[in-house]
């Protein structure tokens, strides 16, 4: 892999405060194509607000941000999704009355253009599309093994177990065909047999999908074994970056989960 | 041994599902839901197109026509409030706005006379137009500033209409020249309810065609969650607007035959109860189901119609009073007992009353219908107690007005099931007294005063109405 | 410059400005609480100016009164407070609690159905025709300060002072009481109070109480002060007030008072200005057209309003 390629996101020097408290304090972070970087670090850290930041959800105070090279500072949340980056939710934000399938068949408005003549007119073309977004749907669906497949189509995205509706928010993201995958905390609340099969599940989005990703998780079990590098936050600051096992024990992060007297013990 | 079912697995909801699929009411929703749509909308139209060939009195021609403009208003407003969730409500100044421009196109007044092919989807156009510049006040804002944005603008709209010199003021522009399309004038009340039949079908189909394609399913997943539909590519602000822009054509085509029809156009036409009338009819209906809209501006003009004339309003009353009691009460033998009850309490107390004091039963309904004479003689109708106008004399009516309103409030907070089933016996008596010597003497107003009360109730109890879906929540 | 038209103006503005305050602060009370725009009171308004007729009347009316005429205006004030306080009550009770967790949009089209039930309603009871309150009858129109430029009558004066004594009242229940503290908690975080053991429920009824009781004062000062109501009146000052209360900005008790001020004032100088500025192309009925300018430039510019604070979403 070549040094000098243009990675794929680079967060520069962000800062954000709300009213009084720093969310974000200058951080960097550079994600090549192809990795899996996890982000990790006690809860108020920022690593949601990171990832809205990167999303267009909030805009930085300073700093900037480079998709593949390109800015993305002031740009509206829809356009940065449509440049390729797609993201899951922390506490879960299904289209709860739609059907499973037209979950995922809504995040492929960004890729296709069937406009409102066209729909009425029902052109050739539309109907086309439709049948490729249909397509889609039941690709990215299938993905997840016989869970999300067949009868499950079209039943209520509500009616689904807590389970399922994970996999189905990562589902409607890849539909969005992005390049960078950006998970937040996607085994939160899953037993440890769902977690173990997340957590293939996250390799197979790399190996099969070929996305980039970037994992916000608490569950170490998963971050080790996904990761090709792990990056620590506290209170906004990056505080270590490397493999899992350099960030496991470094002092630093020790401490910002556990205290002071167990970094000392270390 | 069975295996017990393990309730949060997946498999077991689907079958919950399935069974849950097998209800009649459900067979018969798969059923509709696998004629093709064409077929549905032919299922409709067809039936409508004959109503000329049965219907011989004009009266119930222009009952048509309305009822018709009505439907185009509850789908209009479906785009934004059903499908988006957006609440407009400054929808009804885009129909005066339509009605207006076709005079400006086609009136004496204004000197000219466009034929209707150019002028409808020009004002099509125009309308729309102004409905995206409204909508830009709903970029970024919350849905509750919305309404009172739109609201204003309504307000703005009216005022503008009444004091401005080019529009005529409160007396309205009464040289509106009559359709013209490629040459052929339409003159004849059959000749307008086949011009409103053919704009609904088309409107219909239309609407139908946007919803099952992806500016449809991006609306939905608009509603559902807005951040997430940004997140997830779909332009949240651009759909928005056009949501507005459709709703605003819509009714810009309604107004544009509208005008014609009434050949006049008045501000008054376009008033808040006119807003809030074709918010009933979407909400009664089922926000966001073509159908459900349809037919809630159906049963609502239908029942305002009703509600007009003395002779048939208390029939509509009270039978939907009937209707909702054997409908709504479990078991089956509860509703007529209720209804035997309260014949059997007011029997009674139309006796006692009169043993007290003769006065108290002395009195004159309004009511004309036959079904009156017989409550007439089963009410108590104390004498004196509305003017020959029909508004209440004294303290009496307005506080047995009070009185009845608090009964019912109080009677929906009584727990337990018997004694709310007790308590509905008085309550019906004071309501069948109530309107018949309050409301029905004024039944313009009653039906006013009926819609209102009836979008509360329909709001709390089910408020996806008839036909919508029954949405889940998640706050 | 002509001083008079101007102080004249001044006083109208002053006087409709506290009416449109009172409006706003129910309006914005009820909003910080709940987030839900109470469209509906305006109407409650309305009603408040119904009662205080209602009482006027049954105190022998304008022409004969049977109690001193300022224990009869303190009278149908109180009346009115406290008629719309329970009116109020009613409504947040049974169309808007149920729909406590329901999507935004419903308890609006529930208050819309409450606002058509009230205006129709009335109507049924009193009629289309406007009723008076025959202040000039109660009050001399010379009754009143006459001091150079200014002439105001006393009615107006009351109408201002009655204003501004709620206004206070309820600035120090706000800040002063424990019920205020309540209010202020629960309107920040909902649950969070209630699990501080404060009886939300309680504390949201009583809000609506205050909030209703202040409409229906302004209901009978608005009498007092133009002498004409009828059914739809509550439509504008409810209009009106909701600007008021979001130029202020929303949930500000402060914003409240001075949004109404501010609204009351540019609708007098528009009334009194308007024709002159336009050329006579426009008249005075196009003041609503001048609020409605403020309060879209307040929406696009600066959509918390003057003092409130920016809405930040958590995601």
């Amino acid at each position: 892999m070549a040094v000098e390629a243009t990675p794929l996101l680079e967060v520069r020097d962000i800062s954000l405060s709300f009213g009084g408290l720093r969310c974000l304090n200058e951080l960097d972070l550079v994600v090549n194509e192809g990795e899996i970087v996890s982000v990790i670090g006690p809860n108020g850290a920022g690593k949601t607000t990171l990832f809205n930041v990167i999303t267009g959800v909030y805009p930085p105070d300073e700093g900037e941000i480079l998709l593949e090279g390109r800015s993305v500072l002031g740009v509206d949340p829809h356009q940065i999704a449509r440049r390729g980056v797609a993201r899951t939710f922390q506490t879960l934000r299904l289209f709860l009355n739609m059907t499973v399938k037209e979950n995922v068949m809504a995040a492929a408005y960004g890729h296709t253009k069937a406009g409102v003549l066209r729909s009425v007119l029902r052109t050739p073309g539309m109907r086309r599309e439709e049948r490729e977004i249909e397509g889609l749907a039941e690709e990215r669906l299938g993905f997840f093994g016989q869970r999300l497949v067949g009868y499950r189509w079209n039943q209520p995205a509500y009616s689904l177990s807590y389970a399922n509706r994970r996999r189905l928010e990562i589902a409607r993201a890849t539909a969005a065909n992005p390049q960078l995958l950006l998970l937040d905390e996607p085994a939160a609340g899953m037993n440890p047999v769902e977690t173990h099969e997340m957590t293939e599940l996250i390799g197979r989005l790399r190996e099969e999908g070929g996305y980039t990703i970037l994992v916000i998780e608490h569950d170490m079990h998963v971050v080790e074994g996904i990761s090709d590098r792990v990056v620590a936050l506290d209170h906004g600051v990056k505080i270590a970056e490397g493999t899992f096992e350099q960030v496991a024990t470094d002092p630093r992060v020790v401490e910002a989960y556990l205290g002071t007297s167990a970094a000392e013990r270390t | 041994m069975a295996e017990q079912p393990r309730i949060g697995v997946d498999e077991w909801v689907a079958q919950a599902e399935e069974r849950r699929a097998r209800t009649v009411a459900a067979r018969l929703g798969d059923l509709l839901d696998r004629v093709p749509p064409a077929l549905r909308l032919l299922a409709i139209a067809l039936p409508l197109a004959l109503y000329p060939v049965f219907v011989d009195s004009e009266y119930l021609m222009q009952v048509g026509i309305d009822t018709l403009i009505f439907v185009l208003l509850a789908l209009g407003l479906n785009v934004a409030v059903g499908w988006v969730g957006l609440l407009d409500l400054g929808f009804v100044a885009f129909f005066g706005l339509g009605a207006y421009l076709y005079t400006a196109l086609a009136s004496e007044y204004a000197g000219r006379h466009w034929d209707a092919q150019f002028a409808i989807p020009l004002i099509a156009v125009v309308v729309g137009v102004t409905g995206f510049v409204l909508g830009l006040t709903s970029k970024r804002l919350l849905g509750d500033y919305l309404a009172i944005v739109t609201l204003f603008f309504l307000q703005i709209y009216l005022v503008i209409l009444i004091n401005s010199s080019f529009t005529r003021g409160p007396n309205g522009i009464s040289s509106v020249l009559p359709l013209e399309f490629f040459g052929k004038q339409v003159t004849s009340l059959d000749g307008y309810f086949y011009v409103s039949l053919v704009v609904f079908v088309v409107v219909v189909a239309v609407l139908y065609l946007i919803n099952q394609s992806r500016t449809g399913r991006a609306w939905r997943a608009l509603r559902e969650d807005e951040l997430a539909a940004e997140l997830m590519t779909m332009p949240v602000d651009r759909l928005k607007l056009m949501a507005f822009a459709f709703g605003a054509g819509v009714a810009g085509v309604a107004g544009a035959i509208f005008a014609p029809i009434q050949g006049a156009v008045f501000p008054a036409n376009f008033d808040i109860v006119l807003l809030i009338t074709v918010y009933a009819m979407v909400v009664l209906g089922g926000a966001g189901s073509l159908l459900g809209v349809t037919v809630g501006a159906v049963l609502i003009n239908a029942s305002l119609e009703a509600l007009r004339s003395p002779e048939d309003a208390s029939w509509l009353f009270y039978g939907v009073l009937v209707v909702t009691l054997l409908v709504m009460l479990r078991p089956w033998w509860r509703g007529p007992a209720v209804i035997a009850a309260t014949i059997a309490f007011g029997v009674v107390a139309h006796e006692a009353a009169g043993q007290v004091r003769a006065s108290l039963v002395g009195g004159t309904s309004f009511g004309e219908a036959r079904i009156d004479h017989l409550v007439d003689t089963w009410v108590l109708l104390p004498e004196n107690v509305v003017t020959p106008d029909g508004l209440p004399t004294g303290a009496l009516g307005r506080l047995a007005y009070i009185g009845f309103i608090a009964a019912v409030l109080g009677l929906t907070l009584v727990r337990s099931s018997l004694w709310r089933t007790v308590g509905l016996v008085p309550v019906l008596y004071l309501a069948a007294c109530v309107w018949e010597n309050l409301l029905v003497a004024q039944p313009a107003v009653a039906r006013f005063v009926l819609i209102g009360a009836m979008l509360v109730a329909l709001m709390a109890f089910r408020p996806q109405g008839l036909f919508g879906k029954q949405r889940v929540e998640i706050v | 410059m002509d001083w008079d038209k101007l102080v004249q103006l001044l006083v109208n503005g002053l006087t409709l400005g506290s009416v449109y305050a009172l409006v706003a602060l129910g309006f914005s009370m009820v909003y910080g609480i709940l987030k839900l725009l109470n469209l509906a009171h305006g109407d409650v308004l309305m009603v408040g100016a119904f009662i205080g007729w209602g009482i006027l009347g049954w105190l022998g009316g304008a022409q004969d009164p049977s109690v001193a005429v300022w224990l009869l205006i303190g009278l149908m004030v109180l009346g009115a407070m406290v008629g719309c306080g329970f009116l109020g009550v009613a409504i947040e009770r049974f169309a808007y609690r149920p729909l406590r967790r329901a999507p935004r949009i419903a308890p609006l089209i529930s208050a819309l159905g409450v606002s058509f039930f009230l205006q129709n309603s009335v109507l049924l009871l009193f009629g289309a025709n406007f009723r008076s309150y025959e202040t000039f009858d109660l009050v001399d129109v010379e009754v009143g300060i006459h001091w150079g430029p200014l002439n105001v009558w006393a009615i107006r004066i009351m109408v201002v002072v009655a204003a501004v004594a709620m206004m206070l009242g309820l600035w120090l229940l706000v800040t002063r009481t424990r019920l205020g503290k309540a209010m202020r908690a629960t309107a920040f975080d909902r649950e969070a109070a209630a699990m501080m053991g404060i009886d939300v429920d309680r504390v949201i009824v009583k809000t609506f109480f205050i909030g209703s009781a202040l409409a229906g004062a302004a209901g009978v000062l608005v009498g007092l002060v133009f002498g004409q109501i009828n059914h739809f009146m509550g439509f504008n000052y409810g209009l009106k007030g909701f600007t008021a209360a979001v130029v202020g900005g929303i949930g500000s008790i402060p914003g409240a008072m001075f949004g109404g001020l501010f609204i009351g004032l540019a609708e007098a100088l528009s009334v009194g200005y308007i024709e002159d500025f336009t050329r006579g192309r426009l008249g005075s009925a196009f003041k609503d057209l001048v609020v409605f300018l403020i309060l879209v430039l307040f929406m696009l510019l600066r959509p918390q309003g003057i003092f409130g604070r920016p809405e930040v979403k958590k995601v």
